[in-house]
């Protein structure tokens, strides 16, 4: 056993070219073969977006952990455990399973409204009209395209830093190993494989973070170094990591889980009686497993180590290089490859289903989409994303700015996707408007476009207070009444107000996430309250169906059932 | 800070995505069983 020592100076283990690349074609080879399985000769264009609609428990679920858990969970989870000390991996990892977790009442009511849907952009077109999905639409294409160069991007550091290879080598191979086996079946092979892929990765955590702990010292060095933590760090409730790490993250979960079009398109392709079960397995199994290799950066902070070139991404690494021999090396190895390429693999399926149906089926083909022809735009779309998902990572662009943005729309979104279920009123002007002003206030807080002080600063922590309530009453509503939602919410604004008023405006992460929930909320009830517009949700199965039924497009049965839907049905056309 | 409880704070997480991992393994099975008997596409 080595024993724990500083590692200011230590050098990274590095794999070998040979077994590098033995690794990558046996992982891609392997995950290749398995594809082959299911390919079909001629594909069925639904069974490309969303499989059946019909998956069972274990693929299902294997499918949701393996899609959310990719690379950055680990490195943002050792990240937190790091930063924050005992409470730092639960503040990432416990709300970031959570999201899957309050999703699930809301996606069982999408889906029942709409059980033949491919994404969720197009249930928002046929509830509001083309304005209201397109924002949908191009805030998941966006989403996934920078997921997809995320990525790539780990692909190339995690083969950069453990092998000889360049980080190009490493952003390439990563690249067309994914694209080869998702390419032919599209969503159906994402899944298949994504229960293999999630199998390598348990096992390979499971075997890692005890490896590691044992070879750094075991208990004895918990208790002889636990004096070296801060009081912040050694206190499970931490208000630096909540207001630093949970609060943001725990604002952000509903936003993720709504504006991701890989959690609806399994939410559409399981099982309908199984979707509770699958997205409760899904919570569990990916808060132990992100919160398990978050682990390793609490070990890291006990161990004293100190990330080389300051550089948070490189304490899993180093802990690797340091504590695990060369077999545990590899199974890390493939561990990171594992949920890098899962998740990319469901963001090419993502965005070939956004542009099948969202781009062709609903706009360019002007309501007679043509399923070969739906085919070809999925596989090209998978094709072109890879190739920029490969350029983008290969320039090593800043995401942040972009990834700030895409959360923004993400969070000015979500009161208006959920209330479009549920309450008839809300119209297409307001779910436009509502994201409109949600967005510009989020950026004029986010980037202190304006000096968050006096009046000004006073007017956003009013509105982050409302988001407080927005996402509390959300998350009550999930499980519970909306009588009771709506009191959970308004007390929580209430209650938060004397607190966040000249408080709030020092932490402007946490500051303009809530205000995009506040102002989008306010703007979206404001407007739905002076509409007269009554929706009737039972439409929305009849507007919502298959591409593809017995080799004949559908657009003829599709057209009859959209007669008479008036201004919506005609949106849709 | 006992010493045990730290330990299984740490260990704890790994052991839990175990479990996850065999009941995920024993729903497959029976999907896959089930699915044969039937005669349908699992995907």
């Amino acid at each position: 056993m080595r024993t724990a020592t500083p590692m200011q100076e230590a050098d990274f283990f590095k794999l070998s070219t040979s077994t590098a690349l033995m690794l990558l074609v046996g992982f891609y080879g392997l995950t290749f073969l398995l594809s082959l399985l299911i390919g079909k000769k001629k594909e069925n264009v639904d069974g490309y977006m969303v499989s059946n609609n019909a998956i069972g428990f274990g693929l299902s679920a294997a499918s949701m952990i393996a899609t959310w858990i990719w690379a950055a969970s680990f490195y943002a989870s050792a990240t937190s455990g790091y930063r924050y000390g005992l409470s730092g991996p639960l503040h990432y990892g416990l709300w970031g399973a959570l999201m899957i977790l309050f999703i699930y009442p809301f996606g069982r009511r999408f889906r029942q409204l709409a059980p033949k849907a491919h994404t969720l952009a197009e249930v928002i077109q046929a509830r509001h009209g083309t304005s209201s999905q397109l924002i949908m639409a191009v805030s998941n294409l966006i989403g996934s395209c920078i997921s997809l160069m995320v990525n790539f991007t780990a692909a190339g550091a995690l083969v950069s830093i453990l092998s000889p290879l360049s980080f190009i080598q490493g952003v390439l191979i990563a690249g067309l190993g994914v694209l080869s086996y998702t390419l032919w079946s599209g969503f159906r092979a994402s899944v298949m494989t994504d229960f293999a892929q999630l199998i390598a990765m348990i096992l390979a955590a499971v075997v890692i973070i005890p490896l590691i702990f044992f070879n750094a010292g075991g208990t004895d060095m918990l208790m002889a170094n636990l004096g070296n933590l801060s009081d912040q760090q050694s206190d499970f409730f931490s208000t630096k990591a909540i207001l630093e790490q949970g609060a943001p993250y725990f604002v952000a979960v509903l936003a993720y889980a709504i504006g991701n079009q890989t959690i609806a398109q399994r939410l559409f392709a399981v099982r309908e009686d199984l979707i509770k079960s699958t997205f409760l397995t899904a919570t569990i199994g990916y808060g132990a497993v992100v919160i398990g290799l978050g682990m390793l950066g609490l070990l890291a902070l006990l161990v004293g180590l100190d990330p080389i070139d300051g550089n948070m991404n490189n304490i899993i690494p180093q802990m690797a290089s340091t504590y695990l021999p060369p077999f545990g090396i590899a199974l890390f190895f493939i561990l990171v490859v594992g949920s890098l390429s899962s998740t990319a693999d469901s963001d090419l399926s993502a965005l070939s289903a956004i542009v099948m149906t969202d781009v062709y089926g609903k706009n360019l083909a002007r309501g007679k989409p043509d399923p070969k022809r739906m085919l070809w735009w999925g596989r090209v779309t998978m094709v072109v994303a890879t190739m920029l998902g490969v350029i983008f990572a290969s320039l090593r662009l800043d995401i942040l700015v972009m990834l700030v943005f895409v959360g923004a729309l993400w969070g000015a979104i979500v009161f208006p996707v959920i209330v479009s279920f549920y309450w008839n009123r809300v119209s297409n002007k307001a779910f436009t408007w509502a994201v409109v002003a949600a967005v510009a206030l989020f950026a004029t807080a986010r980037f202190e476009l304006v000096p968050l002080v006096g009046a000004v600063g006073v007017f956003f922590e009013l509105c982050a207070s409302v988001g407080l309530g927005v996402v509390v009453g959300l998350m009550t509503f999930a499980f519970f009444s909306r009588n009771i939602a709506i009191a959970m919410g308004v007390a929580a604004a209430l209650v938060s107000m004397p607190y966040t008023v000249g408080f709030l405006r020092d932490y402007v992460v946490l500051l303009s996430s809530l205000t995009a929930y506040g102002v989008s909320a306010s703007v979206c009830v404001a407007i739905s309250l002076r509409s007269n517009e009554r929706f009737d949700f039972d439409l929305l199965a009849e507007r919502v169906t298959s591409f593809h039924q017995d080799d004949e497009p559908v657009a003829k049965n599709r057209g009859r059932a959209s007669t008479g839907g008036g201004r919506l049905a005609a949106a849709r056309a | 800070m006992n010493g045990f409880f730290m330990t299984a704070y740490i260990l704890l997480w790994p052991v839990a995505s175990a479990a996850v991992l065999l009941a995920l393994i024993v729903a497959l099975v029976r999907d896959m069983r089930a699915a044969r008997k039937d005669g349908n596409s699992m995907i």
